[in-house]
């Protein structure tokens, strides 16, 4: 229907990684900068101050990030070390991907929560979909996360035990009755065990 | 005291009793035999074929084979049967020679692909399936719901008009008693609804309760405009009254003698497919949302029982439809010819008419819901009371004002019809009709453009995915 | 019957085995009547763990396991999980993958015919919720078409995992162009009878006008994304927006929601998606045509896997010791954006694969949606969102 061919949306106000983090680092002098060797780059935020980063990333003009693309949980107890025998984490991190409709540009932002209590502020009341993805990730990997109205098991059943995405999940032998696991079967990483 | 149901009976008993058998012995059975026979022969057995043609119907409206269960056919039953020394493999290669021939084979190859064996699949899996009553369902009222839609259908068979000379009732107020017998319908739905103990269940037989209610309305405004337009509320009557001695005798049909009777005559059909709980006012059972809606916890023939009420209350009402509107059992073409035959050719040809004219609409309503959404309860209430209702008022007055004003142009008169006088009748004649289609011909036209015109605009997209216009 | 009486209101339980749920999905429905008062969605009765299962599978291995994330669009979930191994490994110059070509142009193409079929389920199934059972019938036949050609490429009519890291694992069969071509005029035809059967029909416009509209904002905030963004008014589709394989080369509109119902629609009501969805099916059969008609030739080699993962030994070669780092690639799916947010710590086995699917977060919506609807418009908004359940469940 159109004569030209379809455009780019974007009305050129995209801002950079850096200039993105240097708007957040000024008003939460606490944030950092993480990068992983493939280049990716991420706002490393303190769970504390995570609401308040949130609140400030879809509030800002320039950043608008209205859009919480993917909210994902990781667990850090088996990832390597970035230098030969550095120190690992056994944090469970929260990965929120952001991205502005307005500006069409794109973040990063991560929580670290620590194993023990993991506790992160919700972010459900700035993006609205929060609230399942938080539901899935207390489901799946045990992080709490206060303010949120109603956090229960989402995917898994009600009363199931443990948080089946960390790495030291210990598949349960039974539930309900019914037994779940050959005796002697492990979980590995790798195929064919 | 004699007892019997008018001549046909009549005649049974006489013949029994020459017979041998005692005078009310042979009344009693002749009445029987008159009242049970349209039921078992005709309802019946159409009932139990609706299933498999609605299937096919719904197959081909949507581009399939529909249902296939012994598509075999009779070809190869045949051959088994007359063949049945040979081996199976033989008898499937006469089977496929007998299909080859030129003009008989086509139509064995076409039957081959009506599937009739589902027909007797279906009757045989109503039997074979598990009869369920669900825990904490009240007994009583889950039986008897069935059988209660089935007195609700057959009732109002006692009073439909298969011919003249054979029917198994005439009442003088048989149109009042169709309307108040065609009610017993909602009760069974609410029953079964109520008694399932399924919230879905419930939700279908309030949603049911509500629409036919409410539906009861324009179609008991129809009925009586029509009773008012013949004279009469005897079928028989309203009947006669629609004889034109002609060779053209559908030009005495009640849908074109104004346009206001086919405006009323659709107001009536509408109302009467929401009676039927079929599509698009299915909402009572329906399956989108309700799974099945009333008869979710029935199986087997309990199921079967409410699905031959339905399809009978199908037939029941495309008959009254074709009495009030169409003739009833009249032909189109040469009434009078036929009205003159003896009584029992009469009766044959007469009741052959009547059942296909009420087949025609059941399959008219079969075309209907295989194309149409469903509404939403809200929106049948609104169509019900703020749409119907007001129009088959307005078809009232406009036909009370046609037969005054016609009375007095042409003054009235009564048909002689067969055995039957119809009440003084108004007889449109040509001015008068021409005036009225014109006049309120016109109207309507005048509102439908005022409505169009209201209307927005269609938009490009629209009409781009209608394909008026190219992308 | 026994009804739990809380005040005024039942309690109806609407699945997990319902015909208009359209999979699994249970939802905990208050109700004053016919007017719901509240809404919970219960989901999880589909739940396979896939994203916990592929970090046990090499990463080509995983390729089958994102056909049934959301099977009634595998090549796009395809699309999705090769591209955004592709970006990982493009972050790095020894791991870098050259994609031939015609291997670009074939995803693109089976992915647009993937989303017409799609298209045709959700559309179907919409109508068919809604009482009209023969224009499901009839959009079906129309994705047969689209299966038969599928199925003569990589065998399969529903889970194709026709894609791989680096390419395709087979070409297209012989005389497949002719086919889509031939296919593509008889769709164009078939939903022109469509549209006249039914989207313009009274009944179901009424049904659907005006309900459960969601704002632009609170569709942006809620997650909604693909056709139900659109339908709300947000301009934004990542094929035009966020170009991924050869997706800039072609020329296509996105449609959007524009209360298309008249008088009694809003905008972003189920009126409008369905009507964007329909629009964008049209599209897709632009799409394709541009591909057909840009795609190089095909190499003459008999069964040449256009850079498959069998003989591309840079990709074998590549997949064993990946960069280390993360990634987040969306791809516009037919239920919107799916998102890939991959971890990778440099061992054949991905760290952590997170799944991000449309249907998912249209869920997230339903709390806030539904009250104030009635049942019958509950069966059409869960229609209009185009739920699959095991994009939900994973």
């Amino acid at each position: 229907m159109s004569p030209v061919p379809s455009r780019n949306q974007s009305p050129g106000t995209a801002l950079s990684f850096d200039a993105i983090f240097a708007k957040v680092q000024v008003r939460f002098p606490a944030a950092g900068a993480g990068s992983a060797p493939n280049g990716a780059r991420w706002i490393e935020v303190p769970p504390p101050q995570a609401l308040g980063v949130a609140n400030f990333l879809k509030g800002d003009p320039a950043l608008s990030f209205d859009s919480l693309c993917c909210l994902s949980g990781i667990d850090l107890l088996k990832f390597p070390a970035a230098e030969k025998d550095g120190p690992t984490s056994d944090a469970l991190v929260c990965a929120y991907d952001l991205h502005s409709m307005v500006h069409r540009h794109e973040v990063r932002m991560k929580v670290s929560a620590p194993r023990i209590r993991p506790e992160v502020p919700s972010v459900e009341s700035v993006w609205g979909v929060a609230g399942y993805f938080e539901r899935e990730i207390f489901d799946l990997l045990g992080v709490e996360f206060s303010g949120h109205h109603d956090l229960r098991r989402i995917l898994t059943p009600q009363d199931w035990v443990g948080h089946p995405l960390r790495k030291d999940y210990v598949y349960p032998q039974a539930y309900g009755g019914v037994e779940l696991r050959r005796e002697g079967q492990t979980f590995e990483s790798g195929p064919y065990k | 005291m004699t007892i019997s149901v008018g001549p046909v009976s009549d005649s049974i008993a006489s013949w029994l009793s020459g017979r041998g058998l005692p005078l009310a012995l042979s009344e009693i059975v002749a009445v029987l035999v008159v009242c049970v026979l349209p039921v078992i022969g005709i309802v019946f057995p159409i009932a139990g074929v609706a299933q498999y043609f609605e299937r096919k119907i719904a197959a081909s409206m949507q581009r399939r084979k529909g249902p296939m269960v012994g598509a075999a056919g009779i070809v190869d039953l045949a051959a088994d049967m007359l063949f049945f020394w040979l081996p199976r493999w033989k008898r499937r290669v006469i089977a496929r020679r007998v299909e080859r021939l030129p003009l008989l084979g086509a139509l064995l190859r076409q039957v081959r692909q009506w599937g009739l064996g589902s027909m007797a699949a279906d009757g045989v899996k109503m039997f074979l399936k598990e009869d369920m009553v669900p825990g904490g369902a009240d007994r009583l009222l889950f039986r008897g719901s069935t059988y209660l839609a089935l007195t609700g259908a057959f009732l109002a068979f006692a009073v439909f008009p298969f011919s003249q000379w054979y029917h198994m009732g005439d009442p003088p107020v048989a149109a009042l008693y169709l309307g108040a017998v065609t009610g017993l319908v909602a009760v069974s739905i609410l029953e079964a609804g109520w008694s399932s103990n399924n919230k879905w269940s419930y939700f279908g037989g309030i949603r049911a309760v509500a629409m036919i209610v409410s539906y009861e309305i324009p179609i008991a405004l129809a009925i009586a405009t029509i009773c008012m337009w013949s004279g009469t509320m005897s079928l028989q009557g309203i009947i006669a009254a629609q004889y034109h001695p002609g060779w053209f005798s559908f030009s005495g049909w009640n849908l074109f003698q104004s346009p206001l009777l086919t405006l009323l005559a659709g107001v009536y059909y509408i109302a009467a497919l929401a009676e039927c709980n079929r599509a698009p006012f299915d909402l009572s059972e329906g399956e989108s949302e309700l799974v099945g809606g009333f008869h979710t916890e029935y199986s087997g023939l309990r199921w079967g029982l409410f699905f031959i009420a339905e399809y009978s209350d199908m037939l029941l009402v495309g008959g009254i439809f074709a009495t009030l509107f169409l003739g009833g059992f009249q032909s189109p073409i040469g009434e009078q010819w036929i009205v003159s035959l003896p009584p029992f050719a009469e009766a044959v040809v007469h009741t052959l008419i009547a059942v296909a004219k009420a087949l025609a609409s059941v399959g008219f309503m079969m075309w209907i819901r295989w194309t149409l959404p469903r509404f939403r309860i809200d929106q049948v209430m609104k169509l019900a009371w703020t749409k119907l209702v007001p129009l088959a008022l307005f078809c009232l007055f406009g036909l009370a004002l046609t037969q005054l004003v016609a009375a007095q142009r042409v003054g009235v008169v009564q048909v002689v019809y067969g055995r039957y006088l119809s009440a003084p009748v108004v007889r449109m004649d040509l001015f008068s009709w021409f005036a009225s289609w014109v006049l309120v011909g016109g109207a309507i036209g005048v509102v439908v453009w005022m409505a169009k015109r209201a209307a927005p605009a269609q938009t490009p997209e629209m009409r781009r995915l209608l394909g008026k216009e190219a992308a | 019957m026994n009804v739990e009486r809380e005040g005024d209101f039942i309690t109806l339980s609407m699945g997990p085995h319902h015909p208009a749920t359209h999979g699994v999905l249970r939802l905990e429905v208050t109700t004053d009547g016919e007017v719901i008062r509240a809404c919970k969605p219960d989901i999880g009765y589909l739940h396979r763990s896939i994203e916990k299962i592929g970090e046990f599978l090499e990463w080509y291995q995983f390729v089958p396991y994102t056909d049934r994330v959301d099977y009634v669009c595998s090549m796009n979930s395809n699309h999705a999980w090769v591209c955004a191994v592709e970006t990982l490994l493009a972050s790095s110059e020894e791991t870098k993958l050259a994609i031939p070509e015609r291997a670009e142009y074939i995803r693109i193409l089976f992915a647009e015919l993937n989303r017409i079929s799609s298209h045709m389920v959700g559309l179907g199934s919409m109508t068919m919720d809604m009482g009209a059972f023969t224009p499901f019938l009839h959009a079906l036949s129309q994705r047969e078409f689209i299966n038969d050609i599928f199925e003569k490429t990589c065998g399969a009519r529903l889970t194709y995992n026709y894609m791989c890291v680096g390419g395709l694992v087979r070409d297209l069969h012989a005389g497949a162009e002719d086919e889509i071509r031939a296919m593509l005029k008889g769709l164009e035809k078939a939903m022109i009878d469509f549209n006249r059967l039914i989207s313009s029909n009274n009944i179901f416009r009424a049904r659907l006008a005006g309900i459960a509209a969601v704002s632009a904002e609170d569709a942006v905030s809620y997650g909604l994304v693909g056709p139900n963004l659109r339908g709300s008014g947000v301009d934004f589709d990542l094929r035009r927006d966020k170009p991924y394989g050869f997706y800039e080369r072609f020329r296509f509109d996105v449609p959007l929601g524009k209360a298309y119902a008249g008088a009694d629609g809003r905008l972003g009501d189920c009126y409008d998606r369905y009507v964007v969805r329909l629009l964008e099916v049209l599209e897709s059969i632009r799409i394709c045509r541009q591909a057909l008609d840009q795609m190089p030739p095909a190499s003459g080699v008999e069964d040449d896997p256009v850079g498959g993962w069998c003989v591309a030994k840079a990709a074998q070669k590549a997949l064993r010791k990946p960069p280390v780092g993360e990634v987040y690639f969306r791809c516009e799916n037919p239920r919107g954006e799916t998102g890939y947010h991959i971890v990778s710590d440099g061992t054949k086995f991905p760290y952590r694969i997170k799944i991000r699917t449309g249907s998912f977060t249209a869920m997230s919506i339903f709390e806030k949606l539904v009250p104030g609807l009635m049942i019958a418009d509950l069966v059409a908004l869960i229609g209009s969102f185009d739920i699959v359940l095991p994009e939900v469940d994973r």
